[in-house]
């Protein structure tokens, strides 16, 4: 950009000053009538409200609304998520402008050389061809503006606001700065239960994944075998529990294990004492239920994605380990798992974020209790749960964005060393 | 380029928000005393052509009232084309969230506590209720569970409809043939274990005794609209201040340790099962089919034991009438036992208080975002006039919150009405913390009634003291879920 600052003419510097002149003295009325018009509606926007926009993202509104007295008021929550849009759109016009100076610098680049300007019709054909790339971008950059930055950074933003509990619309929500993640540090009954659910929680996600993992694989091994007959009506039983939403298998496990489900009706009906599988003195038992449930949820899509990889399996590479007199294990070790491995990689972190965020299993299989040590939790609590406690129940949604980012941290450092340190990222070309 | 930009504008979003953007609440503006009367929007002038959202309860709806309430009020209303229709919107529905963006109902059926948060944030209306029909009828305990103050003037945010407050729900028929002369003590025609919990649970030992399938009175403890009454009994509450103060807690308040004591003790005569929810979920057909003689629950599940009733009848080979009408007179709903001033159930002959029971005032509200006001006061008004009370009791048979009404239905609703005048009912406090009570207070029951079935040496309420500590960690528990991040 620096280059073209100094190197610009007087028909590139129109350009800069107001977008689309450059092109439209170049002859090019159609481009520079395009750029123009963009400059022209996104300063209509910020006219008519784009300013407002941007004036009450730092505000939040200043007028409390009161339905009693038909006061309309401020909406701070809408104040803020169009504050970020008219950020989005300053964004917008940075690249656009950005594009109209190249654009005019380019075509004086062309000028100076004595080659002809493309015409507008050159241009239009050009997003079909050699900038086809451009032109299917725009839509889905579009969406993912709106659809996912827009709402990521509101919830960034939502951790630095007061925003929740009673602070909630018509009453007028405002900034805190840092104020949401110093609490989270310096209350004193924070500490022990947040490391102690962090311990948990990370023992929870390495083992729930890992169980999937060899489960779902070791499944899709064995409905591989060439000995197993219907091979697709076996593979139906697992597609059957992923096709049952979650939280119905859930409540159903939950009833099983309860002291009136089945499993405790025939210890007692032989003889036996009720257990409490799932009660506040469960605590294993609760967690390896857990876990077995996750188990039942989770490893049939691992199954059905390691069957259509095995599938892809190079059989000669086998067959010369036979030769080679390797044993099935060491088959298995050697070629199956770096294999399916390499390409499950990306789904495997997927997994491991899932199953370390995993509200469902204990809100459905054992929510309810706060015990003895933990601050407002129980010893199955997952982070995720916790913050609903903290947070959700108390409508305490600043912190509960705090708790997130904090989540978010922790999990998206794990994945990317993972990521990094795995052969999918290191050995990319290993299997193509 | 790429980076200075980048840079700039997270500069300029970073400064802004850590600097907090000056954030000074003192430059809003507020809304109060404007001196403005609340009650403007009501000018009794009917909002033409207009639907009205109605959010009403799920059994009103299963059981075919809510049909004969709209039925009934779009008749009447037919010639200002004044509609209501269900809202189809979940009973557990966030109006504060929702209504600003035109989500919620214009008018909603709900339990005090629950409209009463909305009044806070003013997201229902204050309604003219003194100029309604039904004011004179229903009794001031009703009013005052909707009642606010904002600005120095008193409000009513919600038109009482029926009174909710636990019940005991027992069979005649699995009465023992000779109650009259071994469980009438007093001769007055009433078995003892209605009458008192030292003989409830006498019975329920001896029941069980006699038949190890069968059990006396059964309950899950861990609910805390059940079991919190047994330690308001006995000077416990919810929030001081009449259930305003949410920095005093008082679950341990006054004995309330005895309350639990009773409840172990109860415990004690029941199974592994009042641990979690299986009663909860099996108390329709266990009592139904005569595995348990009684349990509490709230007047408007009446029709649902009965209908259960009925049909363990109708497999005994009765027509349905026959086993209607055999389950009417064999299932009784009516108030709860007394309870032993001593808490101790085994007590020969002890000195008898009420029991207190946690109850609620479910009644009707206007949502402050609808755009058809009167119209809605006009659904309201229709809704809890004379008529539809009694259809609703009958149908539902729930409690009316009107005298006229309660007087005409008789039996249990006149009773609950007596009972909220003479305040056994404590009503659900209508302050938001309440949210805050339940799982605290439910794992102290939960564990009190798992303490029943653990070994001597592992019992972690085996007196008064350790009951009373526990019930303080709950209200500690209950604080610090209140004021730790507010």
């Amino acid at each position: 950009m620096k280059e073209i600052i100094k190197n610009s003419n007087g028909k590139t510097k129109l350009s800069m000053i107001i977008m689309g002149a450059g092109q439209l003295a170049y002859g090019r009325i159609g481009k520079g009538l395009l750029f123009l018009l963009s400059e022209v509606s996104i300063l209509y926007y910020f006219i008519s409200r784009g300013i407002e926009d941007l004036k009450g993202f730092f505000t939040l509104g200043e007028q409390k609304g009161d339905a009693w007295l038909g006061i309309q008021g401020d909406n701070s929550v809408i104040m803020l998520l169009m504050g970020i849009f008219a950020w989005i759109v300053i964004a917008a016009l940075v690249c656009l402008y950005r594009c109209n100076v190249k654009d005019a610098y380019h075509m004086q680049k062309l000028a100076q050389q004595g080659r002809p300007l493309p015409t507008f019709r050159q241009e239009l054909s050009s997003l079909l061809d050699k900038k086809f790339y451009a032109t299917v971008l725009v839509l889905p950059v579009v969406g993912v503006c709106i659809f996912n930055i827009l709402p990521i950074v509101f919830m960034i933003l939502i951790a630095f606001t007061n925003y929740g509990g009673d602070i909630v619309p018509p009453e007028l929500v405002d900034w805190v700065g840092v104020q949401n993640f110093s609490k989270l540090l310096t209350l004193s009954q924070f500490a022990p239960t947040f490391f102690k659910i962090l311990g948990w929680n990370l023992l929870w996600a390495v083992l729930s994944t890992t169980l999937n993992y060899f489960a779902g694989l070791g499944l899709a091994l064995l409905l591989d075998k060439k000995c197993v007959k219907g091979k697709a009506f076996w593979r139906a039983f697992p597609v059957l529990a992923y096709a049952i939403p979650g939280f119905i298998t859930l409540l159903a496990f939950k009833f099983m294990f309860s002291y009136g489900g089945p499993i405790n009706q025939l210890i007692t009906a032989s003889g036996g004492t009720a257990i409490g599988f799932l009660d506040l003195d469960a605590k294993w038992s609760a967690r390896i239920i857990g876990l077995l449930v996750n188990c039942w949820i989770s490893v049939p899509s691992i199954m059905l994605l390691t069957t259509g990889i095995l599938s892809n399996r190079d059989e000669s590479l086998y067959e010369a380990a036979r030769i080679d007199g390797a044993s099935r294990w060491k088959q298995f070790q050697k070629l199956t798992l770096p294999f399916v491995l390499f390409s499950t990689m990306p789904v495997l972190i997927g997994q491991f974020t899932g199953n370390f965020n995993n509200f469902g299993i204990f809100y459905f299989l054992r929510g309810g209790l706060y015990l003895d040590g933990y601050f407002l939790a129980s010893d199955t609590d997952l982070l995720i749960n916790w913050l609903y406690n903290l947070s959700i129940d108390n409508n305490y949604y600043c912190i509960g964005a705090a708790i997130s980012l904090v989540i978010f941290i922790i999990t998206s450092i794990i994945s990317l060393i993972v990521y990094v340190k795995s052969p999918s990222y290191r050995e990319e070309d290993t299997f193509q | 380029m790429k980076r200075k930009s980048a840079l700039f504008m997270a500069v300029i979003m970073g400064i802004s928000v850590l600097t907090g953007c000056g954030g000074d609440s003192g430059e809003k503006k507020d809304t109060s005393n404007t001196g403005q009367s609340a009650n403007s929007v009501f000018t009794g002038e009917l909002e033409e052509n207009v639907t009205i959202r109605v959010l009403e309860n799920d059994t009103a709806i299963s059981k075919g009232y809510f049909d004969e309430l709209i039925n009934a009020f779009n008749e009447e209303y037919k010639d200002k084309g004044i509609t209501a229709v269900d809202a189809n919107m979940d009973q557990y529905l966030d109006l504060a969230n929702d209504g600003p963006y035109g989500y919620g109902p214009d008018v909603l059926y709900q339990a005090n506590d629950i409209i009463m948060q909305y009044a806070d944030g003013k997201h229902i209306y204050p309604l003219p209720v003194e100029s309604m029909e039904c004011y004179e009828q229903i009794p001031e305990t009703a009013w005052d569970a909707y009642k606010t103050e904002v600005d120095g003037n008193t409000y009513y945010c919600g038109v009482p409809v029926n009174v909710q407050a636990p019940m005991l729900y027992y069979r005649t028929d699995l009465l023992p043939a000779d109650w009259e002369t071994t469980w009438d003590d007093d001769g007055n025609k009433v078995p003892d274990m209605i009458e008192n919990w030292n003989d409830m649970y006498a019975f329920s030992v001896a029941r069980h005794g006699e038949d190890s399938s069968k059990y006396g009175y059964m309950k899950s403890l861990y609910d805390v609209y059940f079991s919190g009454g047994f330690l308001f009994s006995y000077g416990g509450y919810v929030f001081g201040d009449n259930n305003t103060n949410p920095k005093d807690i008082g679950f341990s308040k006054g004995e309330a340790e005895k309350g639990a004591w009773v409840l172990s003790q109860l415990a004690s005569t029941m199974n592994e099962e009042c641990i979690d929810d299986t009663i909860t979920t099996n108390v329709y057909s266990k009592l139904a089919d005569g595995t348990y003689f009684a349990t509490i629950s709230t007047p408007d599940v009446y029709s649902t034991f009965l209908d259960e009733l009925t049909m363990e009848y109708e497999k005994e080979g009765l027509t349905t009438e026959e086993a209607k009408a055999k389950a009417q007179e064999n299932l009784v709903m009516t108030t709860l036992p007394q309870l032993p001033e001593s808490g101790d159930l085994t007590e020969e002959n002890p000195t008898l208080i009420d029991t207190k029971s946690m109850g609620g005032v479910n009644g009707y509200a206007v949502s402050a975002y609808t755009k058809a006001p009167n119209a809605s006061l006009a659904f309201v008004e229709f809704a809890a006039d004379y008529e539809m009370q009694v259809k609703r009791s009958e149908m539902l048979g729930v409690a009316p919150a009107r005298e006229d009404a309660a007087e005409e239905v008789g039996g249990v609703s006149e009773l609950l009405y007596q009972n909220m005048e003479k305040g056994t009912i404590v009503l659900m406090p209508s302050i938001q913390e309440v949210s805050q009570i339940w799982t605290p207070a439910q794992t102290f029951f939960t564990d009190l009634a798992k303490d029943a079935f653990r070994s001597e040496s592992e019992k972690k309420y085996p007196d008064m003291a350790s009951m009373k500590a526990g019930l303080e960690d709950v209200d500690a528990q209950i604080y610090d879920a209140i004021f730790t991040l507010k």
